[in-house]
């Protein structure tokens, strides 16, 4: 699955560097230099599915919001279909962990978002073909029916449907994913991760998933990718190969299953204990990290 | 069922189950279970007629305390000033029949309806900018807190001296004291719109106009309304009290002309009228205000 002579990749990150500068506080005056992400290189072919672990504060949201363009590296290239990456585009959708859906807006509003205006390749929607849309896309995450519900009268695992029906409507090719279902009961948790490998089935959008949790590391993706403690850089990429995951039989009790569980678990635990003993915390969007400054771990729940 | 849009919690909406699909989408308020059956109904029926005489209680005893203290338990020099309800509302009738109080009603309402008007345009406006430039909320926050910490009243003689006793004075101090509880919502409003929504449509590629327009603006429209609300009842306030210290007509003209005429149950009709158009004013701006905020939180919340 790496890259070789195959197909140019989808995505390809060459050699990425992201620093943060950290704001003087009372107890660091000087302020500092947080280096979240140093010397990534990772290539994903299209309609590839790959999962991101790594422990708090590796800068796995920083990875996932270069690839979105919501900020850039100070150094090396993200390139999507062989283009740079210089903003957020049509072509790459983030469903965020806490759903950030519009409480003002119906489902079905929520979903038609990204239609509205005039798209980057100036394609116009009329209300009713959103409306159409918006139906289409709900139906795709079981939520056929729900169109005039408000967030607020939804569950969480309905509101996560809604946000990657709403990822989804505007057709990108690549979704990218912030660990999108930790904030969900274990049984809801597992049930859209089945749905999650429906849609990718059919769909065939190329897939970045960043979690906490090992286990769904391994039954999501084909490859794992395992961040290092921070400084984040990319550690070992596993393979996976636990067979068909689309049938009835529960895949997360096979061999394979266990054994590349394992292999991931033995990967991260070192790191995790790392990250732990240097208290590092999650980096903030904003740049600032809470354990930079007061060396505390907050233990952000997550 | 009780829809009146005080802020006392009717603990029987509170109780109820979550509204079911069919009645929650248009925001209607979750009706209490009402079994079929012709007894439970009677029962419910009482029960909601108890609450009823139980909560208007105090008004009745107020009123009836108003129409017989005067009459039994005041002295005779007392009751010239604090004549019993129903010679005030006989009062308030010929007030009505001459048209004189439509006259004063028209002159107040036209003033305060201007004044609060300019006031929602150009705070709402203010705040908008001051919210987004972040340098020019440094720049202009020191000064807006000395004004926002001067009564307006304090300001009245300013007003009167510089703009004179007619219209542009009462119009423009109601302005001022309206200006303020908008201002500040705007501003809050727009400041603690959900980070994590604008990220969201960052992601989706949004310029700077359509965050405003499609994010900002909506999230902030319920907090820019509590400030609309607080705007229509100190607009109210602070236009009787300029009325009355210099005006040829108005609520708070007649209020004091009336006294100073000794037709005091003429007086108390103003008084009376004051306070139900308050709270007419206050029902309509706390309906329109949970009209805006439907979206916001389910059941149990309230609008602060």
């Amino acid at each position: 699955m790496t890259s070789g002579t195959g197909p140019p990749p989808k995505i390809s990150l060459e050699n990425i560097t992201k620093k943060f500068t950290v704001r003087p506080t009372k107890e660091n005056p000087e302020g500092s230099v947080l280096t979240a992400l140093d010397g990534i290189s990772l290539d994903m072919s299209a309609g590839e599915f790959i999962t991101l672990v790594g422990p708090s504060g590796s800068g796995k949201t920083t990875l996932l919001d270069l690839l979105a363009g919501l900020t850039k590296p100070d150094t090396g290239r993200v390139l999507v279909d062989g283009r740079e990456v210089t903003g957020p585009g049509r072509d790459r959708a983030v469903v965020f962990q806490q759903y950030a859906l519009f409480p003002w807006r119906t489902a079905a509003a929520n979903v038609s978002f990204g239609l509205e205006g005039t798209g980057s390749d100036g394609k116009r929607y009329s209300r009713k073909e959103r409306a159409e849309k918006a139906r289409e896309y709900l139906d795709l995450v079981g939520l056929g029916g729900f169109e005039d519900r408000y967030p607020h009268e939804l569950s969480g695992g309905m509101k996560q449907r809604v946000a990657i029906a709403r990822s989804l409507a505007y057709e990108p090719d690549v979704l990218l994913m912030d660990e999108p279902f930790a904030a969900l009961d274990a049984q809801t948790r597992e049930q859209l991760q089945t749905e999650l490998l429906r849609i990718w089935a059919t769909t065939g959008k190329t897939i970045i998933f960043i979690t906490h949790g090992i286990d769904e590391a391994v039954y999501l993706g084909q490859r794992v990718a395992v961040l290092s403690s921070r400084p984040g850089r990319l550690k070992q990429i596993v393979d996976i190969d636990v067979g068909d995951r689309s049938g009835d039989e529960d895949v997360r009790s096979n061999a394979a299953f266990v054994e590349h569980r394992h292999k991931v678990w033995s990967l991260l635990h070192d790191e995790v204990r790392r990250a732990q003993e240097a208290g590092h915390a999650k980096i903030q969007p904003d740049g600032s990290a809470p354990d930079e400054a007061r060396n505390v771990s907050t233990g952000k729940a997550a | 069922m009780m829809s009146t849009p005080t802020l006392t919690k009717d603990p029987n909406t509170l109780a109820a189950p979550a509204p079911s699909p069919a009645t929650k989408r248009r925001g209607i308020k979750p009706r209490s279970w009402a079994p079929n059956t012709g007894a439970a109904r009677f029962r419910s029926g009482a029960r909601r007629a108890g609450r009823g005489i139980w909560g208007s209680g105090a008004i009745i005893l107020f009123l009836l305390l108003w129409e017989l203290g005067p009459i039994y338990l005041a002295p005779a020099s007392t009751r010239v000033f604090l004549p019993p309800l129903h010679v005030v509302l006989q009062a308030l009738a010929r007030l009505v029949e001459n048209g004189q109080l439509q006259n004063h009603l028209a002159a107040s309402l036209t003033r305060s309806a201007s004044g609060f008007g300019i006031a929602v345009v150009a705070a709402v406006a203010l705040g908008l900018l001051v919210a987004w430039y972040r340098s020019l909320d440094q720049f202009l926050n020191p000064l807006l807190e000395v004004f926002r910490n001067t009564a307006a009243l304090a300001l009245l003689p300013v007003f009167t001296l510089l703009l004179g006793i007619g219209e542009i004075s009462k119009i423009s101090i109601v302005a001022y004291a309206a200006f303020f509880p908008v201002l500040l919502n705007t501003i809050a409003g727009v400041r603690t719109v959900d980070p994590l929504l604008i990220r969201a449509a960052r992601s989706l590629g949004l310029s700077n106009f359509q965050l405003f327009q499609k994010v900002i603006l909506p999230s902030a429209v319920p907090t820019i309304f509590t400030g609309i609300r607080m705007a229509g009842t100190s607009s109210i306030l602070v236009l009787i009290a300029a009325e009355m210290v210099g005006a040829k007509a108005g609520l708070g003209y007649l209020i004091v002309n009336s006294q100073m005429s000794f037709l005091i149950p003429d007086m108390y009709a103003g008084i009376l009228t004051v306070s139900l158009l308050g709270l007419l004013v206050n029902y309509l701006l706390v309906a329109v205000e949970r009209h805006f905020s439907r979206w916001r939180t389910a059941v149990g919340s309230q609008a602060a």
